[in-house]
């Protein structure tokens, strides 16, 4: 049985409810949809996808755990293989191979995302401030779990990984968490956030 | 213009072979044993008969193996990286030098090795995927969650959340594709500017794009408690799973196979 505790947002907030439910499985759907539309950059090979701005999104709209939950179905669907992950790949093998890291760290990123940027309906600039600092957070916690997992996998030394999985994603990144920022106040004021 | 490549779902294969007959949840823990037996061979041998043993559950379930190495195509430019990393970084006897960076048999071994890892990992697990369908990996992995309850893991939770996004997902990027027509109908420009226009010219597309999400769940959510849906407590269900004599005999095969592969090679 669901739980009501009188509260009224208890209902909406609960992972249990069906519109919570709903709404994560929504998100893992736009993180898949988010990756597969990607705009190309003419002056780099890495071609600017919404996957990392979704996660980002994930912790603000629907709170830590939900959106933690929301990212595990993202990288469900990819494991069972529907061609969700960057450069249409799937498959459990990626979950595992040198990349799996990265996917690791969507998972916990919405979990550091909400605790720092905080929940609900609100605005300002401080509200501001505080999803800008969150979303540069999760983009951190996705580098440590996505670095340490290609060190792992493919052996190689910290410093190696870091160059080659860290820093040239950075630029791109940092415009994302922006444009996360963005957004969230975007959403925040018209209350579409759990 | 942004790609829209076409998600088809899932890369099942249908058929009616003795692994795609199997119960789901016999077949997760049974690639899982498989994995975690990769993980603890080292030495040749040992993949050797790694390789054979796939190799035999390919044949069993009747893919063709064509199908299984095409499957493996995206993963060419990450399987050469692997060898040459190996190749040069094995200290031993040298095999060739090309400039600063030495080539060694050790490394030939090593990168042999852990190329034929990621290669039986990708097969053993993508077997998986290709004899059971997303609806039954889904059910498969709600009932083998079940006991995690306990402990707090939202089994049935994720599990209505899998059907979810699998069901939204090409709404989703049919409605993204609508929405981003509708914009560049009344101006808006995704292809040109510098890295913080074109994020910025995204605002448009996204805000709406939420929009239609949150609308969406509210209707859903109406549509799923109006026909009395409480979750998963007293659920009960139209396709029941039940292992057979097959699934039995599945597990002690494999079971006793990574036992003795990891133990003794």
């Amino acid at each position: 049985m669901r739980q009501h505790d009188g509260q009224h947002d208890a209902v909406y907030s609960d992972i249990h409810s069906a519109r919570s439910i709903i709404l994560a499985g929504l998100f893992g759907a736009l993180t898949a949809v988010g990756a597969v539309v990607t705009i190309p950059l003419p002056w780099t090979p890495v071609p600017f996808s919404l996957q990392v701005l979704f996660v980002l999104l994930s912790g603000i709209v629907l709170g830590g755990k939900l959106g933690a939950m929301s990212q595990a179905i993202y990288i469900i669907l990819g494991v069972i293989g529907l061609p969700v992950f960057s450069g249409g790949h799937a498959g459990p093998g990626v979950l595992v191979g040198p990349t799996g890291g990265y996917l690791l760290g969507f998972v916990v990123a919405p979990l550091v995302v909400s605790m720092v940027a905080g929940r609900g309906r609100r605005e300002g600039t401080w509200s501001g401030l505080k999803d800008f600092a969150g979303t540069l957070l999760g983009v951190v916690v996705i580098y440590i779990f996505g670095a340490s997992q290609l060190a792992l996998v493919a052996n190689l030394t910290p410093s190696r990984a870091i160059s080659l999985g860290v820093l040239p994603f950075i630029a791109g990144d940092v415009v994302k968490a922006f444009l996360a920022t963005w957004l969230a106040r975007h959403l925040r004021r018209r209350g579409l956030v759990l | 213009m942004p790609m829209f490549s076409s998600i088809t779902i899932g890369q099942h294969i249908p058929g009616d072979s003795v692994i795609h007959r199997l119960d789901p949840r016999t077949k997760i823990l049974l690639t899982l044993a498989v994995v975690i037996g990769i993980f603890f061979v080292e030495e040749l041998w040992g993949y050797v008969l790694l390789f054979l043993f796939v190799g035999a559950a390919v044949a069993l379930s009747r893919i063709s193996p064509g199908y299984i190495v095409r499957g493996l195509r995206p993963l060419v430019i990450i399987l050469i990286l692997t060898f040459l990393l190996h190749l040069f970084m094995n200290p031993g006897k040298e095999l060739f030098r090309l400039g600063p960076l030495i080539a060694t048999y050790a490394g030939v071994y090593k990168g042999v090795l852990m190329v034929g890892r990621l290669v039986l990992l990708v097969v053993a697990t993508s077997l998986l995927t290709l004899t059971t369908s997303p609806i039954q990996l889904t059910d498969g992995m709600e009932a083998l969650l079940r006991p995690a309850r306990r402990i707090g893991v939202p089994a049935h939770e994720l599990a209505m959340m899998m059907t979810i996004a699998l069901r939204f997902i090409p709404t989703l990027l049919e409605e993204t594709e609508k929405i981003m027509k509708a914009q560049m109908a009344r101006g808006a420009d995704f292809e040109s500017g510098n890295i913080f226009q074109r994020a910025k010219s995204l605002v448009p597309l996204l805000v709406p794009l939420f929009v239609i999400a949150f609308r969406r769940a509210d209707e859903l959510a109406i549509a799923m408690e109006a026909r009395c849906y409480r979750g998963g407590e007293g659920r009960t269900r139209m396709r029941q799973l039940k292992a057979t004599t097959d699934d039995y005999v599945a597990s002690l095969v494999t079971v006793t196979f990574i036992v003795v592969v990891a133990v003794f090679l």
